[in-house]
């Protein structure tokens, strides 16, 4: 047998279809979207509940108030004891979490689609009786204050919330972090927290129900009668806001952490929606330039300069403009360097535009990696979650990847030069200011501060 | 109960190369998993961290793959791909859509055939860089993050392989050289050291015919060689060993780990069993009793590591609230767990459930078939296994849990760190 031939590359072989699941959509009686996605590839079911509000509906006073309802959600019914609770479910082998974001409350259960029937009354139960039992509401604000500790002592932690209210006009709710602060938990109680409930947790006001699995459409929707039908109402509206930029002169924040070994630095300003018409050519920009391992920050940050484990940019699209963020963490004594070349990166791509060879290979990259990302039923539900929270429309993920394979260069170059603003961008670095605050300033980026990491 | 039938088939290249293939056309999706016996165990005095430090450089580039060519390759063939290096093993794997399947053989028999003449110092020093970088990101820029390096030196002694961390440390790192690179490839990165696993859409006999095609050509090595070390070492600790460390922490943390028998002991079950009562879900012990009834635990942790090298460890930690003593702490998630020996059959039965769902869930990922069956091919010579794991699971019995508790969980057998916040001495 004569060697291989290895000099390039095999081809490829023959491409197979695979469209994103079909969906059923339906609205039930008394309001509730249902979308049920028929996925018999292994015994499971996967279900989301998703209720509009959260975070960006409440005012600074009450910030983090959604994610700890959702964290305390558990901890009882009128039923039953929150270790009641989890000792049934975890019995029959299912899975219940409840999350907040700025968006709204999700609630999930996953468990063995043979179990779903016995499974599904506690989910209702979750979400129609919440009792908030007070022992349980001072633990999870007890658990809640603490992580809030916690962040404030991790430096990449730090970092990232600390910069929010650097992008961020003081009174855009996204100036703070999603989890609200010791002084805005400290004062929750079980009366707070029944009342929130009471008000949020209803079907209406584009609110959605995703299921994915080994079911069928109408097995599901008899249950959701059964058990949510005498459901009703609809949450508060979230009154819309514009996500204002806390300025729009460049400026350098140096949080100083003494004795750090390394400088977490986040380069950002206010993005844009998730409504934007420059969606795909943004996704496909953004990746090319801090998105993938072979994107243009992590070739030179990493691969060239050896000056980080890694580097990556990314939009955050929410209902209103999101930040737009460069993290990476970096040995201090090139902390200076690192953030020059963010910007001239920033700079490079927004004045010079991407070549075609970069957008060409990064919309392979995307078209093809979304197989990937809907191999379970879980990331099918969430992909359908998404759906309801961003209003789009029904056969968006069918039509996905033709829309990535749409983007051209032009377009690229113009949706970058729109929303990415070197000039404005806010530089946000936890570490030692000793050591790094000097060579900061000797970029003449513009000013520099040094704050202190424990807030004052 | 359901139960699942994952394919298993497995070949042998005259080379020495294990391939497992597991063909299910459901997702156009492929995973494949190379899995080579080394990991930090393989290195000697003044090496650690170098297993780590080579998985790096083997993303390097090889004779027909330029540098970051790999990573370029995969991406745009709408791939992902990574690699990570532990205790017993180092792996590679690439997911990708499956008509790229011959894709990723390419480039994997390139670097297992051909790597060492792409390399060089410049790329040496880059990667040595990005993994100083790493371990700051990670451990010496982190709250708790000397905890592992801490826990294992008290678990294991000094001439022990798991005595050192899989990071290993800045020195060793300082120090390493080409020829470290050129002596740990040529001893440890053969076909006959190595094995291939692929899960998802393909059919068996051409790709089979595709693995020997790309990978049968390279030369098998001599047999590994014995670990450095010793890796013999008593079944129990023998006391209480202990590190109570000062810290700038944001809250007290008590970590506590036990010396079990290694992954391939027919007892090992017995330890999953009784990690799962103490820590897995909301119904557990230590989270129904110290998170939520006694409130004296923020979160709890238990882990029971799989590691095949004369012994392994469970380790079990709580994070308290601020101003708490961590003595308290400690004092607190002790109790629960040597209460393990009166733990009733219903706390078995959540178990179980539990297990299964979650053992379904994870093998829905093609990935996570390939790298299990890489795994049980490697340690086990049995990947059928993934079909029979939960079994071993359902057969221990209340009186195992009971006995492993009494044996093995309590101050005889016990290592501890603990973190009280402060001013660093």
């Amino acid at each position: 047998m004569s060697p291989l031939d290895r000099s390039s590359p095999p081809a490829s072989g023959a491409i197979r279809d695979f469209d994103f699941p079909d969906t059923e959509r339906s609205r039930l009686e008394n309001g509730i979207d249902l979308r049920v996605a028929c996925v018999p590839r292994l015994p499971l079911v996967t279900l989301d509940l998703f209720m509009r509000g959260g975070e960006q509906a409440l005012d600074a006073e009450r910030a983090g108030l959604a994610v700890l309802a959702a964290e305390a959600i558990d901890g009882g019914t009128r039923r039953r004891s929150g270790a009641d609770l989890s000792e049934e479910l975890e019995r029959l082998g299912a899975r219940v979490s409840a999350y907040a974001g700025w968006e709204g409350t999700t609630v999930s259960l996953t468990c063995l689609a043979d179990r779903l029937e016995e499974v599904f009354p506690f989910l209702a139960e979750l979400v129609l009786e919440p009792d908030f039992p007070a022992g349980e509401v001072d633990r999870a604000r007890e658990q809640r204050l603490a992580s809030i500790r916690q962040r404030s002592m991790d430096p990449g932690a730090l970092a990232s919330d600390r910069a929010l209210g650097r992008y961020f006009a003081p009174d855009v709710p996204y100036a703070r972090p999603v989890g609200g602060t010791e002084a805005s938990i400290s004062s929750v109680d079980r009366r707070t927290l029944l009342g929130y409930a009471d008000a949020a947790y209803r079907p209406g006001g584009r609110g959605g129900f995703v299921v994915a699995g080994d079911v069928e459409p109408k097995e599901v929707s008899e249950l959701v009668l059964r058990h949510l039908g005498s459901w009703m109402g609809a949450p508060g509206g979230v009154s819309a806001f514009k996500a204002e930029p806390a300025t729009r002169e460049r400026r350098v924040t140096v949080v100083h952490r003494p004795g750090s070994v390394q400088s977490e630095i986040r380069v950002g300003h206010v993005g844009t929606d998730r409504a934007t018409p420059d969606y795909f050519p943004l996704l496909v920009g953004n990746m090319l330039f801090g998105g993938t391992f072979t994107s243009r920050l992590n070739l030179n940050l990493r691969e060239r300069h050896g000056f980080t484990y890694g580097v990556r940019s990314r939009f955050s699209y929410r209902s209103a403009a999101g930040p737009f963020e460069v993290s990476t963490a970096v040995a201090n004594d090139v902390t200076a360097p690192a953030v020059r070349e963010i910007l001239a990166e920033m700079e490079r791509l927004v004045d010079g535009g991407p070549t075609d060879e970069e957008v060409a290979s990064t919309r392979d990259f995307a078209a093809g990696v979304f197989g990937l990302q809907i191999e379970t039923v879980d990331q099918i539900a969430t992909r359908l979650t998404h759906l309801v929270v961003f209003g789009l429309d029904d056969r968006y993920f069918n039509d996905y990847r033709d829309n990535v394979r749409g983007v051209t260069t032009a377009a690229t170059a113009e949706a970058v030069a729109r929303h990415m603003r070197p000039a404005e961008a806010q530089v946000v670095v936890v570490g030692d200011a000793d050591e790094i605050a000097r060579p900061l300033e000797a970029l003449a980026i513009g000013p520099v501060e040094v704050v202190r990491g424990d807030g004052a | 109960m359901s139960r699942l039938s994952i394919p298993v088939e497995r070949h042998r290249l005259d080379n020495g190369l294990r391939v497992v293939l597991s063909p299910d056309p459901t997702v156009p999706v492929v995973a494949v998993n190379l899995w080579y016996g080394v990991g930090s165990r393989n290195e000697r005095a003044g090496k650690t961290g170098f297993a780590h430090l080579f998985e790096h450089m083997m993303f390097q580039g090889s004779t027909h793959v330029p540098k970051n060519k790999h990573f370029e390759l995969v991406e745009r063939a709408g791939g992902t791909l990574n690699a990570t290096t532990w205790f017993d093993r180092t792996n590679y794997f690439e997911t990708l859509p499956s008509h790229h399947l011959e894709l990723a053989l390419w480039l994997e028999s390139d670097r297992m055939g051909w790597m060492l003449p792409a390399m060089d110092q410049e790329k040496l020093d880059n990667q040595r860089d990005v993994v100083k970088n790493e371990k700051r990101q990670r451990y010496d820029n982190q709250p708790y993050g000397d905890w592992d390096e801490r826990l294992q030196s008290l678990v294991f002694p000094p001439d022990h392989p798991y005595h050192h961390t899989v990071i290993g440390a800045m020195a060793d790192l300082e120090a390493a050289t080409l020829d470290d690179v050129a002596a740990f490839f040529e001893t440890y990165y053969r076909p006959n050291n190595a094995v291939l696993a692929i899960a998802g859409d393909f059919e068996s006999g051409r790709a089979l015919e595709a693995v020997d095609r790309y990978f049968g050509e390279i030369e098998a090595g001599a047999p590994v060689p014995r670990l450095p070390g010793n890796p013999d070492v008593a079944p129990l600790i023998g006391g209480t060993v202990r590190d109570d460390v000062v810290a700038n922490v944001p809250l007290p943390r008590v970590i506590m780990a036990f010396r079990i028998p290694p992954y391939s002991s027919p007892d090992f079950a017995t330890v999953e069993v009784a990690r799962a009562l103490l820590g897995q879900g909301k119904a557990s012990r230590l989270y129904r009793r110290l998170v939520r009834e006694r409130r004296v635990a923020k979160s709890v942790v238990a882990y029971a590591f799989p590691l095949l090298t004369g012994a392994s460890m469970l380790l079990v930690w709580a994070t308290g609230y601020p101003g708490a003593s961590p003595r308290d702490l400690e004092k607190a998630l002790a109790e629960e767990i040597e209460g393990l020996v009166e733990a009733a059959p219903e706390e078995v039965e959540r178990a179980i459930a539990l297990s299964e769902a979650d053992l379904v869930s994870s093998l829905e990922h093609q990935s996570e078939r390939a790298d299990r069956l890489a795994m049980f091919e490697l340690y086990f010579d049995d990947p059928d296994r993934i079909n029979h794991d939960l079994e071993r699971l359902e057969a221990v019995s209340i009186d195992q849990v009971r006995a492993f508790a009494a044996e093995r969980l309590g101050p005889n057998n016990r290592a501890v760190v603990t973190y009280r916040p402060g001013e660093e001495r």
